[in-house]
């Protein structure tokens, strides 16, 4: 997992962003750049973007107007090839999504035979190496309905990591989980954050921002309110939204 | 006197080997061709063009709102008329085909937008083409929704090709015709013409009974 830094110009960059659904600004003039080997925590409440800004990156969600460069390319620039610039972003879903009809290993080794065209054998090595680095060796040949839910998140991320991505994106990856499976994933994502992963997470996971997170960003109402490190944002929020927010959060 | 009708109906069977077989390759064929066309159809018909995708909705809408027999006519006896000969045999194949190919086109397009968006998102965010999304992950998953409803109607396809004979071909259903005009028992000779529809059918309808009793158990993929 090594992370090129080829240009100065961040890895990730919006600059005046905007995007409706409708009449609904969901993404309000949004203006971040994330640099390589960065790790950035998204948070902030139900419907306030959040997920709609990091799914602009990978082109799941298009943007109205504003630029949103990603490795160098802008997005919708029809110099820009989609396909070509997805496989070098890993995208985690809250809701795994996951091939049902395919085992664990069938489902890392999917995209890197296909799209990639590494020869299978190399690709199904490189699989079962990737399943072991989280945790789940003895799974290889399991089909989704087969395991548990932090498992078969662990099993997206290898899925992820299967095409040697330089960027993943990660959409509330423990929020469908039971509490108990919840740090097995987060572990994972501990241990992609320290190999020097580019990451952008959005996540209510404080502890996890506080241990890899460079920078934390807060959201609201489709605007970026906050940002600052881990530490400036939970002991001294800067705004009366970010301040309401965590002790929402962090009461229980 | 019964018994003289069943020696007269056991000289016929040439005659009845002949329509069953004739029954047969009608379905085979236009089945084979029906089904291919039919998951084109479908998949365009879920594509994302709005365009092909209405005109499409269009044509299955007419061909199901139309009787079969009027179908078969209008292509038999109409198309000669605007210069385009064609014998009984390729009429029935375009005509059960095209019929064929309407109701797939419907039950594959059902079963490809029961796949949830998740898995098409999971398969775009890896790079995958529009084709291997289609090829690796959606459809394996809309089979399963597809096979059943799909052995059930090449059920109903067979029994509509009896519909052939009104233009002349000679299948299971016309040699009842033929056959009934030596022996004067209709409840008998259609009875046997039932019967041989049955065996054909039959095996088919096992078919679909033993792949919907599957579908729960499989992990998301039917395997025949």
């Amino acid at each position: 997992m090594t992370n090129p830094s080829p240009t100065k110009t961040g890895m990730i960059d919006f600059r005046g962003v905007n995007k409706w659904f409708g009449a609904l600004n969901v993404l309000k003039d949004i203006t971040l750049s994330v640099e390589p080997r960065e790790v950035v925590v998204v948070c902030g409440p139900s419907g306030s973007g959040k997920s709609t800004l990091i799914r602009c990156i990978n082109g799941l969600e298009t943007i109205k107007d504003g630029d949103l460069i990603v490795d160098g390319q802008r997005l919708g620039d029809p110099a820009t090839n989609m396909a070509q610039l997805r496989t070098e972003i890993g995208f985690v879903f809250q809701s795994f999504n996951l091939y049902p009809h395919k085992t664990a290993l069938e489902n890392v080794t999917l995209a890197p035979i296909h799209v990639r065209k590494i020869p299978r054998a190399e690709a199904e090595q490189a699989g079962r190496d990737l399943l072991a680095k989280v945790g789940l060796a003895d799974k290889v040949n399991a089909y989704p309905s087969q395991l548990s839910g932090g498992q078969q998140q662990r099993v997206a991320i290898a899925r992820c990591l299967g095409m040697r991505p330089k960027i993943m994106l990660f959409d509330e990856p423990t929020s469908a989980l039971d509490p108990e499976m919840i740090s097995e994933v987060l572990d994972v994502m501990v241990a992609v954050a320290e190999e020097g992963m580019t990451m952008m997470v959005v996540t209510h996971e404080m502890g996890f921002a506080r241990k890899v997170a460079q920078r934390v960003v807060f959201m609201d109402a489709g605007a970026i309110v906050e940002s600052g490190t881990p530490e400036e944002f939970f002991s001294a929020p800067k705004t009366d939204r970010s301040r309401a927010f965590l002790s929402k959060i962090l009461r229980h | 006197m019964i018994w003289q009708q069943l020696q007269s109906l056991a000289g016929s069977y040439p005659l009845a080997l002949r329509g069953l077989g004739m029954t047969v390759m009608l379905s085979l064929i236009s089945l084979v061709l029906g089904t291919a066309l039919g998951f084109g159809l479908g998949i365009l018909r879920t594509g994302g063009n709005r365009l092909i995708s209405s005109v499409i909705g269009a044509w299955v809408d007419l061909i199901r709102g139309t009787p079969f027999l009027v179908q078969i006519f209008l292509i038999f006896f109409i198309l000669p008329e605007f210069g385009i000969e064609l014998d009984a045999f390729t009429a029935g194949i375009i005509a059960l085909t095209n019929l064929a190919a309407c109701f797939i086109c419907e039950i594959v397009a059902a079963g490809i937008r029961s796949v949830p968006t998740g898995q098409v998102e999971a398969a775009l965010a890896s790079g995958l083409s529009r084709w291997q999304r289609m090829r690796q992950v959606v459809l394996p998953q809309a089979m399963r929704i597809v096979l059943p409803p799909l052995v059930g109607q090449y059920v109903l396809l067979i029994k509509d090709s009896s519909v052939v004979s009104a233009i002349g071909l000679t299948d299971l259903t016309r040699v009842g015709w033929l056959v009934v005009q030596r022996v004067p028992n209709g409840l008998l000779v259609f009875f046997l013409v039932g019967v041989g529809y049955f065996i054909v059918c039959y095996p088919l309808i096992m078919l679909a009974r033993r792949l919907e009793r599957r579908m729960g158990a499989a992990h998301g993929e039917v395997q025949l």
